[in-house]
């Protein structure tokens, strides 16, 4: 018998068999209460593990879009409590008698590719000048700080991330302590260090490190690592190494931060330049 | 063995079957069957669709004249006849279908026939008893039900493999 024929031959053994099952059953169900209430219980177990089953294999299939969804709601609180945060340092400006300017602006954005096991790391997002994306804008996340904005197609963005030995961000030890440039340490990927700290200073280890505010890329006390230890240098400065909060291996969605008197400052600094 | 041999013995078999159920209740854990080893000893000529539709027949019979539950033999003797192919494949071989033999103890030998007859009424005792309690009845009781029904009925077997057997035509 060959092959086709002998396959045939069982499914149809099988159906028949099935067939004369459900009608024994059927007899069997009628013919006794007892019987017939053990069956219903049966198959309804049958079927609540069918739809359980197709419940999470469902449930399994729209994680991608909930996982959208919640980064979407995730943003929009974001934002809101940073809202809040700029209104107040605002308000205490203003108590202070400055005059308090320029809120930031922030854009979500999805990571599309980022490299991680080379010197010079960088990152592409799907946000681009089409969306109000500037070149030298800020990157974060929940987390920290990511990386800073280099380039700005119509649909994407490239940035370098701080895994790069080329960008440095600006820090601050604590809310009100030292700054310092943060640079990656160039090895490891959630180590860096502060450079340039002068000896005499004492920075205590586990210590939150901010951003300092004091560039147009990031809004202060944005957190990115926690303090390690000191080390010498050169005998005129020390360094403190540092973890960074960001964990570049689990990223996926991150926020551009957009600051709308970058290109005033930019202006200033340029004129600046110029006279000297 | 022609068919009508076969369909001749089997009605006898089915006789002696519902006169059991009914008047020969040993103990409420014992229940002697002697269909299952009717269906192992079907001729081999037959393929699986046939020996379905002869359980089918056999067990709807019983359950009409024995005093019990219509559909409840009919039900465990089907699942004999489908897996019947494949418990004398496991025991025989696959080439045992090729030679088209019927099941005897002088050719097949006493213990490989008894060890098919076994498998059969075991089979056939788990769904009985499984279908019979309708998970009323503890694990225990329903497990040595189907101990002893199991062996006391492959054991009376014996005269149900000779019926059918081939040399007895």
């Amino acid at each position: 018998m060959d092959k086709g024929k002998e396959a045939g031959t069982l499914i149809l053994t099988a159906a028949v068999f099935i067939l004369m099952e459900v009608a024994a059953l059927m007899l069997l169900s009628r013919s006794s209460t007892l019987q017939n209430i053990w069956l219903n219980r049966f198959s309804h177990r049958i079927m609540a593990l069918n739809w359980s089953t197709a419940e999470s294999i469902r449930g399994h299939f729209s994680l991608r879009e909930e996982n959208e969804q919640l980064a979407r709601d995730n943003f929009l609180l974001r934002e809101e409590l940073r809202r809040y945060r700029e209104q107040d340092r605002l308000l205490e400006e203003e108590e202070n008698g400055v005059n308090g300017k320029g809120l930031f602006k922030y854009i979500p954005a999805t990571i599309v590719k980022m490299s991680r096991n080379s010197l010079h790391n960088y990152i592409i997002i799907d946000k681009g000048s089409d969306d109000g994306v500037h070149p030298h804008s800020g990157i974060i996340s929940r987390n920290g700080v990511v990386g800073v904005v280099q380039a700005v197609g119509k649909r994407y963005s490239y940035g370098l991330t701080l895994m790069n030995s080329f960008l440095s961000v600006s820090a601050r030890v604590g809310r009100d302590g030292l700054v310092a440039p943060l640079v990656w340490d160039g090895v490891s990927t959630g180590r860096g260090y502060l450079k340039g700290i002068p000896p005499h200073m004492e920075i205590p280890q586990g210590d939150t490190v901010y951003t300092s505010g004091f560039s147009f890329v990031f809004p202060p006390d944005i957190p990115i690592a926690v303090t390690r230890g000191i080390s010498e240098v050169d005998g005129a400065t020390n360094a403190v190494s540092v973890t960074l909060l960001q964990d570049f291996s689990s990223l996926r969605y991150v926020t551009i931060v957009e600051n709308p008197s970058r290109a005033e400052i930019a202006e200033l600094e340029k004129e600046r330049e110029e006279e000297q | 063995m022609t068919d009508a041999g076969y369909i001749l013995r089997l009605l006898l078999l089915l006789v002696i079957q519902v006169l059991l159920l009914n008047f020969f209740n040993f103990s409420q854990y014992l229940t002697i069957f002697l269909l299952p080893a009717a269906i192992i000893c079907l001729p081999v000529r037959h393929d699986g669709i046939y020996a379905l539709v002869l359980a089918f027949i056999a067990g709807f019979l019983t359950d009409f004249f024995a005093d019990g539950m219509l559909g409840l033999v009919t039900c465990a003797l089907v699942a004999v006849g489908y897996a019947r192919t494949w418990i004398l494949r496991f025991i025989f071989g696959a080439e045992f279908f090729a030679r088209g033999e019927d099941i005897s103890f002088r050719r097949l030998g006493f213990w490989p026939v008894m060890l098919a007859v076994f498998l059969a009424t075991l089979l056939f005792m788990l769904i009985y008893v499984w279908a019979d309690g309708a998970g009323t009845r503890p694990l225990w009781f329903n497990a040595v039900r189907v101990l002893l029904s199991t062996l006391v009925s492959t054991a009376l077997s014996v005269f149900t493999v000779n019926l059918f057997s081939p040399e007895r035509q």
